[in-house]
């Protein structure tokens, strides 16, 4: 129930983005609508249902068939459950099943943490709401940038 | 022309200065050289907070450059370090010792555990699966080799030999003892 309720939220999100767009810009192209700054959340499971888990976000979202959406300028931003940002991914363009709470793309995409001291670079992903599992397909790389202790003799 | 004699030295660890003990006092924080990790493929598990980089994982750091094909490490929090990395098939690390010399490390499997306790830090590879290290010295192996990167000290446990390159003519000394090390903690 609580899986239920919970993946039900971004398929909300994305209906209501689509259908109220909050006074956003709206054109029609083939019939199909077209949104911009389209939106989809998850939340925590209880007790931290309150709490945002991911926010995947894009400049514009483009519906196409089988409840697939066309979204471009993504951001997907992951928090703790104290609502903290953890990771924070940036891509041009991408799929997103709203149904599978799945997102793919075969360009490219940055991931990086709240401080940008881990930073990823990739070509290809896919994005795994359910579980939170990134997958980058293609030409992984990383940087870690850290501070370290001076070694002093005891 | 050279040729290599092989000779069989079973040593003590006490004999390479070797101790299982290597913590030094941490000093206030600096920035560190960054770490650059490649590959072909990698997942990111957001949830357990690892990343797990598949194919061709080339790990590069201002103190060593790591080369295997599959590897795992925690992601590191804001500013931290990488804490706990395993990579394993066909581990090779290239380094240099504390005189600048050149190590070349292969095994199987590598675990790398960073710690600070107590105001001391700990920074251990585990390597396991036919481990060696190859250096001016020769190649030395042992069925386990713990390096003490922190304090930049080997630990062999069941040091097979050494096998040193000796020109023509010249005559290689056996020196042999046998090993009485004491097996490690488990890597995690």
């Amino acid at each position: 129930m609580k899986a239920g309720l919970n993946s039900a939220v971004p398929v909300l999100s994305v209906l209501t983005a689509l259908v109220f767009c909050g006074g956003r810009a709206w054109t029609q192209q083939n019939g199909l609508s077209h949104a911009s700054d389209f939106t989809s959340v998850e939340y925590f499971a209880a007790p931290n249902q309150q709490r945002m888990k991911s926010r995947l976000s894009g400049a514009e979202a483009q519906p196409q068939a089988g409840g697939l959406l066309v979204i471009k300028k993504l951001k997907l931003e992951t928090f703790d459950a104290d609502g903290k940002p953890e990771m924070i991914v940036n891509a041009p363009e991408c799929v997103y099943d709203s149904l599978k709470g799945v997102a793919n793309s075969a360009g490219p995409l940055k991931l990086q943490n709240g401080s940008g001291s881990f930073r990823v670079d990739g070509e290809g992903f896919l994005w795994r709401q359910n579980d939170s599992l990134l997958t980058i397909s293609n030409r992984v790389h990383t940087v870690v940038e850290s501070t370290t202790e001076n070694k002093v003799a005891p | 022309m050279k040729k290599f004699c092989l000779i069989a030295l079973f040593i003590t660890t006490n004999s390479l200065n070797l101790n299982a003990q290597t913590n030094t006092t941490a000093a206030p924080q600096t920035p560190h050289g960054p770490t650059q990790i490649d590959s072909d493929k990698a997942d990111f598990d957001l949830t357990a907070h690892k990343a797990i980089y598949r194919g061709n994982v080339r790990v590069s750091d201002p103190q060593m450059k790591l080369r295997c094909e599959w590897l795992v490490a925690d992601l590191p929090q804001p500013g931290g370090r990488m804490e706990h990395i395993v990579a394993e098939t066909n581990v090779v690390i290239d380094s240099t010792d504390a005189k600048g010399q050149p190590m070349h490390t292969t095994s199987e499997k590598a675990v790398y555990v960073y710690q600070v306790k107590n105001g001391a830090t700990n920074e251990i590879v585990t390597l396991t699966g036919n481990p060696q290290i190859v250096n001016a010295q020769g190649t030395q192996a042992g069925d386990v080799i713990i390096w003490h990167r922190a304090a930049d000290q080997v630990q062999f446990i069941n040091p097979h030999m050494i096998l040193k390159q000796i020109p023509d003519g010249a005559h290689g000394g056996t020196n042999s003892r046998t090993a009485n090390t004491n097996k490690p903690a488990a890597p995690k």
